[in-house]
């Protein structure tokens, strides 16, 4: 019986799609079955982050609404035989979305992969609602800024209020990305600090990932930066998918030691 | 004789003692005809002109009395029991002021009164009837209505709706805290920790604690 990991924000634009294309990719380069879903109804991204848009026939709703089986509509990732990545449909809209339906599709995939991850869609509407119903853990991801904070702050309350599990009396788990972190702002101040993050949202930390300027690459072209073996940002998704895996990997400072590394980082792409 | 003291045998008592005057003779023998039951575990101390008669008589009833003796330092009991009232007033008076302002003010939260270790997250609405001790942020975005007395022991940064007799907070210069209708100036609440109240229809911030709190 696999988990279920629903990925949120609030916020839009914060790195929720990245981050589910690659804590998916580094779970299955652990050699765990990874499925990751795009649950962001009708504004899908998640395939063309992970290079997969010219292959969706069928999507999510298709299989919810039986026109197509789930062997049909899985689409297995080019770079790893482990990750499979589920479409949302592009047509239609949020309010197609149905408690009964995700419930079964859920069960379902839990049944075949270990991790059964939810690219929740941004904002607190009833999509975001239906992404959280059914998960047993949550990943939180957010940007060291303020609006970023108080939207994840929100989702988190809503998430303690209505998901399936808080309603049998049980706990979500939450984990807490940080992503973005530009070391020399949090240095001088004009950055939010981690501690101080935490503080507010009161979760656990799950990683770090400093801003870079390979990722917006890696989406173009649809090899999360993850596979990219000099890129920080990938190396602090990797570590992310081994702690979910189970490793105990400890947290790397990277405000402050990956200073000079970073900027040589930023110098290849000037 | 230099160790004579060591020889002396003594014994101290409290004993009670009722003290009259003697006025006309018949009175006061129907008197204690009456009441001598009353006095037989008592030293009664005659005053005045004591006749055989009397004499006579308190010995057939088998009374212990003195004639015209002043005891020393004899007080009448009820002088003493108020004595010892304003005494023990005193002592709790005293107590009371040693008390420190924070526990004096935990003391006036006694009518219904909620304790939350609780975040209040963004977009949370919390409205409480009566008292609130509140262990946990209230996170920018958050509403909390309050009609009695309001203790919060973590920052403050969404809005804050009190109505009770005070307020106790820790410096929080992001939050928006209405006290009775009126907007309280966040840079007043700059100290650790600080009482903000209602005296004679006008707010009053009060620094409390300058230092870390140390709530454990």
């Amino acid at each position: 019986m696999g988990i279920v990991i629903a990925v949120i924000s609030g916020k839009g634009g914060v790195g929720k799609t990245t981050a589910v294309a690659n804590v998916g990719l580094g779970i299955a380069q652990q050699g765990k079955r990874c499925i990751v879903l795009d649950f962001d109804i009708g504004q899908r991204n998640l395939d063309m982050i992970l290079g997969l848009e010219n292959r969706v026939v069928y999507d999510m709703i298709h299989v919810m609404d039986g026109d197509a089986s789930l062997q049909q509509a899985l689409i297995r990732s080019k770079v790893d035989n482990n990750l499979y990545f589920l479409a949302a449909s592009q047509s239609k809209d949020k309010s197609v979305l149905d408690s009964e339906k995700i419930e079964k599709l859920v069960r379902n995939l839990k049944k075949e992969f270990d991790f059964v991850i939810l690219d929740a869609p941004a904002g607190i509407e009833s999509g975001y609602e239906h992404t959280i119903e059914f998960a047993d853990k949550a990943i939180v991801v957010v940007n060291p800024e303020v609006s970023s904070i108080r939207d994840s702050d929100r989702a988190i309350g809503i998430l303690d209020s209505k998901s399936q599990r808080v309603k049998e009396g049980k706990e979500v788990g939450k984990y807490l990305i940080i992503n973005r972190i530009v070391p020399e702002m949090v240095r001088s101040g004009q950055m939010l600090r981690s501690e101080d993050i935490l503080d507010i949202l009161d979760i656990k930390l799950l990683g770090k990932v400093p801003e870079d300027r390979g990722v917006i690459d890696a989406s173009n072209q649809g090899k999360p930066v993850i596979l990219n073996k000099d890129s920080l940002a990938g190396a602090a998704y990797k570590r992310i998918a081994s702690r979910l895996c189970g490793e105990d990997i400890k947290m790397v400072d990277i405000e402050s030691e990956g200073g000079g590394l970073f900027k040589k980082l930023t110098g290849m792409f000037k | 004789m230099e160790r004579l003291g060591v020889f002396l045998q003594s014994k101290q008592y409290s004993l009670k003692v009722y003290e009259t005057t003697v006025g006309e003779e018949e009175k006061f023998l129907s008197f204690f005809e009456a009441n001598h039951i009353l006095f037989k575990d008592h030293l009664i101390i005659l005053r005045g002109e004591v006749s055989d008669r009397i004499r006579a008589y308190l010995t057939s009833k088998s009374l212990h009395f003195l004639e015209n003796v002043t005891l020393p330092e004899g007080r009448p009991r009820r002088e003493l029991a108020k004595e010892l009232a304003l005494e023990k007033t005193k002592q709790e008076v005293k107590e009371k002021m040693l008390q420190s302002e924070l526990s004096k003010l935990t003391n006036r939260l006694e009518n219904n009164l909620t304790v939350l270790d609780k975040m209040i997250r963004s977009g949370q609405e919390l409205s409480i009837e009566g008292d609130l001790l509140l262990l946990n942020r209230v996170n920018s975005g958050a509403t909390l209505s309050i009609t009695g007395n309001l203790i919060i022991t973590q920052v403050v940064e969404g809005a804050i709706r009190c109505s009770g007799q005070f307020m106790l907070l820790t410096a929080s210069p992001k939050a928006n805290i209405i006290f009775h209708g009126l907007e309280i100036n966040n840079s007043y609440l700059e100290d650790k920790l600080n009482r903000v109240e209602l005296k004679n229809n006008e707010v009053v911030i009060t620094p409390v604690l300058k230092k870390d709190i140390n709530w454990a």
